[in-house]
């Protein structure tokens, strides 16, 4: 239902349905923007073509798409160098495509199949390679678990002297766990290289923003932790970018964390199974018409010089690029279950060898048990 | 060797850690300026210095998150809980993140999380729990319980070298009460592997734990009575030394488990479990339990004595067992 309340606290903000920036201040080789293109459209294929399997009945479990949110994860994702460590949420594929991540081997990791790293054992939605591609695992116990864990590197980065970041993707939902609070608070107290790109899509599967935040923007929260933040408008590229580049220069450069919040919609539901039939007809319009990939490619050919026959080759190589991954996922085979026991503790210099048929004999030099008045003697400074 | 309490043992292990590999580092609530609640790590922090002994704020899911994503980077982190009890703040970072992530991807997570358990000094509710069966039942996360102070230098030192989450459960009684001749210099007590505390042949009892020191109690009491009965360590709960016990019992024939975590669901119900599928043949009683009753420790001396186990309790059960 439209009313004009859940409209206002969601604030249908100003933003153009149409990229402003002037090509001519970009530092952008063409190659360089027609790459940003190419992942987009190769990430909304390959996520309509995730949509057409699951109606088919063909994905294993669900299905979560970040249609509609591809700017941010790509213009964040451009801005990691080298050593740098990311994690992504489930609206968050086209930073992989970016940084590399095959889309064959996502759909046979969605299929189940045997393929590295996780051979059968996890998720296509759920990744981590750091050595390949920088993006750190995560878990979906707690929705902000990630946080804490931003932390963590962010840490041993500073431990270790190193110049990286640690950037982690997350949404307005996952602001409220306390995970999001435990996390941010130590990373500002240790000045943390920890920089959190917050997508505010406005729900939170069903639930709307109002019913999460007693605040209206997420950056709101930053002062709490007395922290760099920014709002941006999340389905233009380049002001994503731009904004995401002022987070991480700080971080870098030892201002501590960074809080960066876009604006931008979730345009499927929840997952797959959800039709989204809660969000109001004209807030969907309004973010329609504001589609990251459909403004970017406007962009490109009006204002940028492109000429349309290359991005029609990008459009026709991602089709080719799904279609081939489909037939890969599908030829792969499924792990041997034979090796469903196989890797749950990693070998350690100190495991024991084979048992050697006799248990070590070990007395005990003193007994210690305690008595009613237990608790009541010297603690050296201690408790108890 | 050195005359150290347990309490000491701890901090020599992880003192001789934090100088033979800088990849190890504390983090915890008042373990820097103060020296932690206890006093394991006094006089850390000017020795290794505040980026490798870091007093936390009060979060405990917020610095155990942060520590086993550091883990996962290559670094060495030991978690320090000021009582074990406020793990539960943490379940989820343990049990989601750290126990799944080799199994999920082939990355490990080399954290110690560790602090005081275990009652009788009158701690009450919130100080005083025995977690290990919430851990020991995910997979993915090794549980010790040192029951003397060698012990706990050994297990400690393996646990930080080792390249799992390893839950290492201090007896908090133990503290400053268990005293004995520690080796000097690197000791190590391998993960997995139990000892015997006495040798007998008529009845096993299997403890781990401060319950240990009650069941040698008995078990010397019991041989005033005529009776030869074995104390094994568990030492470590995951992985267990399946072979251990199987061995014990099926030389005695008769069970006693004791632990001082509330029976129902305890780890003795799994140690019930593997004689009962692996020895039936060999026993000549019913396998017993002793261990707390189902309640929270409660405050009041005579009420946390009624609900703990004691060597009395043990006694009781083992004359039951032999005569049986």
């Amino acid at each position: 239902m439209a009313t004009k309340k859940s409209m206002t606290r969601s604030a249908l903000p100003d933003y153009p349905a149409e990229i402003t920036v002037d090509p001519r201040t970009l530092e952008y080789s063409p190659e360089q923007l027609v790459r940003f293109y190419d992942v987009m459209r190769l990430t909304r294929t390959f996520e309509e073509k995730l949509a057409a399997l699951y109606r088919q009945g063909k994905m294993l479990g669900a299905v979560y798409l970040g249609t509609g949110q591809e700017a941010i994860s790509i213009g964040c994702a451009s801005l990691l160098e080298e050593g740098d460590l990311f994690s992504t949420v489930s609206r968050n594929l086209s930073a992989w495509f970016y940084r590399g991540v095959k889309p064959e081997h996502v759909l046979a990791r969605w299929f189940g199949k045997d393929v590295p790293p996780s051979s059968g054992r996890e998720l296509g939605l759920f990744l981590a390679d750091m050595d390949r591609y920088g993006l750190a695992p995560f878990h979906n116990g707690s929705m902000a678990s990630w946080i804490p864990s931003g932390a963590g590197y962010a840490l041993t980065f500073k431990l270790r002297k190193k110049p990286n970041i640690y950037l982690a993707f997350t949404g307005d939902g996952a602001t409220s766990p306390g995970d999001f609070y435990e996390g941010m608070n130590f990373a500002a107290i240790h000045k943390l290289p920890l920089v959190v790109i917050a997508e505010m899509n406005y729900y939170a599967y069903s639930t709307p923003v109002e019913k999460q935040m007693p605040v209206e923007n997420i950056a709101d929260r930053a002062a709490a932790f007395n922290i760099y933040s920014e709002i941006a408008y999340g389905n233009d590229l380049f002001s994503v970018i731009a904004a995401a580049r002022r987070g991480i220069d700080h971080a870098r450069n030892g201002g501590g964390p960074a809080l960066i919040e876009f604006k931008t919609f979730r345009r499927r539901g929840h997952g797959e199974h959800d039709d989204g039939g809660y969000v109001p007809a004209e807030f969907r319009k309004f973010w329609e018409l504001r589609d990251p990939i459909d403004m970017y490619r406007r962009w490109l050919l009006e204002r940028a010089g492109i000429d349309v026959s290359r991005l029609a080759q990008c459009d026709s190589d991602a089709i080719a690029e799904v279609e081939a991954a489909v037939e890969y996922a599908e030829a792969a085979p499924f792990p041997d279950p034979a090796t469903v026991s196989d890797r749950l503790f990693a070998p350690s210099s100190c495991d024991p060898g084979p048992d050697t048929g006799e248990t070590v004999f070990e007395p005990l030099q003193q007994i210690a048990i305690p008595v009613l008045t237990s608790g009541q003697e010297d603690r050296g400074g201690g408790h108890f | 060797m050195a005359n150290a309490t347990y309490l000491q043992a701890i901090s020599m292990a992880l003192r001789e850690e934090m100088r033979r590999d800088p990849a190890v580092f504390l983090l915890g609530e008042d373990i820097g300026v103060f020296g932690g609640a206890f006093k394991i790590t006094q006089g850390f922090l000017e020795e290794f210095g505040p980026d490798r002994v870091i007093d936390t704020p009060i979060s405990e899911s917020g610095f155990v998150g942060a520590a086993c994503a550091a883990a996962t980077a290559g670094m060495r982190p030991v978690v320090e809980f000021q009582f074990i009890d406020f793990i539960a703040c943490a379940f989820d970072q343990i049990v989601n993140y750290a126990a799944k992530c080799y199994y999920r991807w082939g990355i490990q997570v080399p954290v110690v999380f560790r602090g005081p358990a275990g009652g009788g000094i009158h701690a009450g509710p919130y100080h005083s729990q025995n977690p290990e069966a919430w851990f020991a039942h995910t997979p993915g996360l090794k549980v010790v319980l040192p029951s003397t102070a060698t012990d706990a230098k050994g297990l400690l030192t393996a646990a930080i070298r080792d390249n799992n989450p390893v839950i290492y459960l201090e007896n908090k009684f133990l503290y400053r009460h268990q005293r004995e001749e520690v080796p000097v210099g690197e000791h190590i007590t391998p993960i997995g592997v139990a000892a015997l505390r006495t040798i007998g042949r008529d009845l096993s009892i299997i403890s781990y734990g401060a319950m240990v020191h009650h069941s040698v109690q008995a078990a010397r009491k019991l041989a005033g009575e005529g009776a030869s009965v074995e104390v094994l360590d568990l030492r470590s709960l995951v992985p267990l030394d399946r072979a251990a016990v199987l061995r014990s019992v099926k030389k005695t024939s008769r069970a006693l488990i004791v632990h001082e975590a509330n029976i129902t669901a305890g780890f003795g119900a799994e140690v019930a479990a593997l004689i009962a599928q692996e020895a039936f043949d060999y026993l000549d009683a019913p396998v017993k339990r002793v261990a707390s009753l189902d309640l929270p420790v409660p405050f009041s001396p005579p009420l946390e004595q009624a609900m703990l186990p004691s060597v009395d309790k043990i006694l009781t059960a083992a004359r039951e067992l032999l005569a049986y």
